[in-house]
């Protein structure tokens, strides 16, 4: 697709802490002014920190053959026995290649060791590893987190080693549940930074509400934690379940992408489709409430555009984080309609032609982690007896090569019924099963009908 | 061939006719009478400058019965009819057949040779026309193609650029066969290259807006993503053509090096497109969309769409362990565009 529909993207884009490449890529980002300190403050702080200290871990996912770090994170225990909390994301590496990498452990008074992986929650964004030792220091999850009761405006306090320069506490605010959010991650008012993910945040009584996860680029300390709850089911679960075994981590990731997907498709069918009047035509918008939606137009470009486009624009925040080069689970649905201002029939149907070619393949693709795409196109028809416009319609598919149940696919659709005039439709789903896939693109070609 | 005679009663003259490679006639000397000598020695009838050939190298001389033949003096190179490897010490003349004597090409007639009847003057004006009329359908069609995909701004320079790059490029390829034909065939014929281009050049032409339209029309994007194919073999037969110009001598090896030609680069493009693909992984799809009113075809119930579109899942299945993957992925990290 042109630009135009592409940079919604950066305004919805979440960073995940804690990755060596982001960590030269995002520099600049992180070399702003400080927020000046406050003396009131760092008294509080002063002793959470202390009594926190001791249990704080950072996480090295080590290359084996080299045996230096290629990313790292934080961590903390959460039992005497040694099980420890961090991000999926920090050990992601090791779990898709655990020949090539290797895990370490790092705490502040700088005994160092291997860490065991016993459990992941992709969608989550979390792990549990298990550290040798006995009667060590832990910290405890909050009640009020764990019921989310919790007060917004409350302060917490984040912990980690950001860019690897040594154990930090940083003050921020509790803002509640981010809103549009599919996976329900608390919005945190503070600086995270990169290396700071997995580490805790926790209360002034020193009780963990949350897990560093991630932050937005285009704005000021807006950072998410993971909810200290999902920490606390998938500990739960670690305890009980046998621990995950390596060589098969990837079909484990996959069995969890293909649950969450079955159910986040489920929600999106529940919630259904609710019609958007654009010029003749009705278009199918997700009635879900994780849609971020954008409304442009260009009929302000210079030169003057020869035929108007409106276009708006759904994306679900659902992003999933698997590797440093996959990261499915968003939901796009656009719609443009276009009318000619002053192009023949054979022109404007060249200017759709534009939105039409690329088929909708959510951008990134990597030869590594995706096949090459399958396409069906054709006119289709719909109704009784043309009670809805003729579309002419592509499919386009492609599978994961890591995970054998999720799919990418892309259904565009161009009304067919007027030649100065036309609605494109677009249904992109990343990391979905084929038959969600089928199900939701039947409904959505369905929907797309004229107002009257 | 019929046997050459020495004429008694008119005309007993002989002419000695050094041929060029191509045995075109590169100078003719005339004798009464023979015996006629050739070699290199300045006491010779006809002077050769050959280092090849003896200072006296061949005579040339009328039999009792009338009949010519030519005789090797003694040569150390010896003599041998045109391109034949036999040496030979005496050989009887026919007028046609040319001799050989070290690299020079001897051909002898007498003044009773008959030659053929003299061609009517037919110029061949209609070449220019046709051609004419070729190229400016191949213009027509580009511009039009370009104006009915022009969605922004319409700028002079986009229609001016290709069809000076395209003149250019023609004017280039079409001098070069005549100058080619003009040495091989002693004429240029540059309307009928002339004509062999255009004619090419508009049959690609109009097939390629047929099947883009086409594509659309019966819904069929195989014969759009496939015209280069069609495209070499347009160029295959353009090349031929020339080729027929030039000679038509060995039209069956000539034919069998264009086609093996044409063959290889269908192959190597085919190989090229899906190594791009493989690379960016670009979905194959109808590139360019025409005004509803072009469809011909009975749209598909949504039903069936569907079946066809999950009939997809196999293969990205198969290609899922199948497919090769190469490299690390950042050399492909490319989206669209």
């Amino acid at each position: 697709m042109t630009e135009r529909w592409v940079q919604r993207f950066a305004l919805g884009a979440t960073f995940v802490v804690g990755s060596a490449a982001a960590f030269a890529a995002r520099a600049q980002e992180l070399s702003g002014p400080p927020a000046p300190p406050s003396p009131t403050v760092s008294a509080a702080a002063e002793g959470i920190y202390a009594a926190a200290r001791p249990s704080l871990l950072q996480i090295r996912t080590l290359v084996e053959a080299a045996g230096r770090q290629s990313t790292i994170g934080s961590g903390f225990l959460v039992s005497a026995d040694g099980l420890a909390v961090t991000n999926y994301h920090v050990v992601s590496q090791y779990a898709l290649e655990p020949k090539t990498y290797r895990l370490e452990f790092a705490r502040p008074d700088g005994a160092q060791g291997a860490v065991k992986l016993l459990a992941i929650d992709v969608a989550n964004d979390l792990a549990i590893v298990q550290l040798d030792g006995k009667d060590l220091p832990h910290l405890a999850f909050d009640a009020a987190a764990l019921g989310d009761t919790s007060p917004r405006g409350e302060r917490l306090y984040a912990m980690g080693n950001p860019l690897d320069l040594g154990f930090t506490i940083v003050e921020g605010t509790y803002n509640g549940f981010v809103e549009k959010s599919y996976n329900q991650r608390i919005h945190f008012t503070g600086a995270i930074n990169p290396g700071m993910s997995g580490g805790p945040a926790v209360t002034a009584a020193g009780k963990v509400a949350g897990i560093n996860v991630a932050k937005r680029l285009d704005g000021e300390l807006v950072s998410f934690l993971v909810p200290a709850g999902k920490a606390a089911a998938l500990l739960d679960r670690a305890r009980k379940d046998a621990p995950l075994d390596l060589p098969k981590a990837r079909e484990e990731i996959d069995r969890q992408l293909v649950a969450w997907q079955a159910d986040f498709y489920h929600a999106l069918g529940e919630q259904g489709f609710r019609g958007t009047a654009l010029g003749p035509y009705k278009a199918p918008e997700s009635a879900g409430p994780w849609f971020t939606c954008w409304a442009r137009t260009n009929a302000d470009q210079t030169p003057k555009p020869r035929a108007q486009m409106d276009s708006t624009s759904c994306a679900s925040q659902s992003s999933l984080f698997i590797a440093e080069d996959i990261e499915t689970g968003r939901t796009e649905l656009s719609h443009a309609y276009v009318r000619s201002i002053d192009l023949n029939s054979f022109q404007f149907a060249a200017f759709l032609s534009q939105y039409y070619g690329s088929a909708g393949m959510i951008r990134t693709w990597s030869r590594k982690r995706l096949t090459q795409p399958q396409c069906h196109e054709d006119f289709v028809e719909r109704g009784e007896n043309g009670s809805a416009p003729v579309l002419r319609a592509v499919w386009c598919a492609r599978a994961y090569r890591d995970f054998s149940g999720i799919y990418d696919v892309a259904i565009t659709t161009v009304t067919q019924d007027r030649d100065k005039e036309a609605l494109i439709s677009r249904l992109s789903m990343q990391g979905v099963s084929y038959d969600n896939a089928l199900a939701l693109a039947q409904r959505f070609v369905g929907e797309v009908a004229w107002t009257k | 061939m019929d046997q050459m005679t020495t004429p008694t009663a008119a005309d007993s003259s002989v002419w000695i006719e050094i041929l060029s490679r191509q045995h075109d006639v590169a100078s003719r000397h005339r004798f009464e009478r023979g015996p006629i000598t050739i070699g290199r020695a300045y006491d010779n009838d006809v002077v050769v400058d050959d280092a090849h050939v003896a200072a006296h190298h061949l005579c040339i001389m009328p039999e009792e019965d009338g009949t010519l033949v030519a005789e090797d003096l003694g040569s150390r190179n010896g003599l041998f009819l045109d391109r034949e490897s036999e040496r030979r010490a005496r050989v009887a003349l026919d007028g046609e057949r040319a001799l050989r004597i070290g690299n020079t090409l001897i051909r002898v007639r007498t003044a009773a040779h008959a030659v053929p009847e003299e061609l009517a003057m037919v110029r061949s004006p209609h070449y220019w026309a046709i051609a004419i009329a070729c190229i400016v359908g191949v213009f027509g069609l580009a511009i039009l193609d370009l104006w009915l995909s022009e969605t922004g701004e319409a700028k002079a320079i986009r229609y001016f650029t290709p069809l000076l790059i395209l003149t250019v490029v023609v004017s280039v390829w079409i001098a070069g066969w005549s100058v080619l034909t003009r040495v091989f065939r002693g004429h240029a014929r540059f309307g009928l290259h002339f004509l062999i281009v255009a004619a090419g050049m508009l049959a690609y032409s109009v097939y390629d807006q047929a099947a883009e339209i086409g594509a659309f029309a019966f819904s069929w994007t195989g014969l759009t993503t496939s015209s280069y194919i069609v495209a070499w073999l347009v160029f295959g037969a353009i090349c031929f053509a020339h080729l027929w110009v030039l000679g038509r001598s060995k039209l069956p090896l000539k034919f069998a090096v264009v086609a093996v030609l044409a063959a290889a680069a269908i192959a190597m493009q085919t190989l090229k497109q899906s190594e791009y693909r493989s690379n960016y992984g670009q979905p194959v799809v109808l590139h360019r969309l025409e005004p509803p009113a072009l469809r011909m075809v009975t749209p598909q119930t949504e039903a069936v769409f569907f079946t066809d579109a999950e009939a997809l899942r196999n293969d990205l299945d198969k290609a899922r362990t199948e497919e090769p993957v190469g490299g690390d992925s950042s050399d492909a990290d490319e989206g669209d565009e």
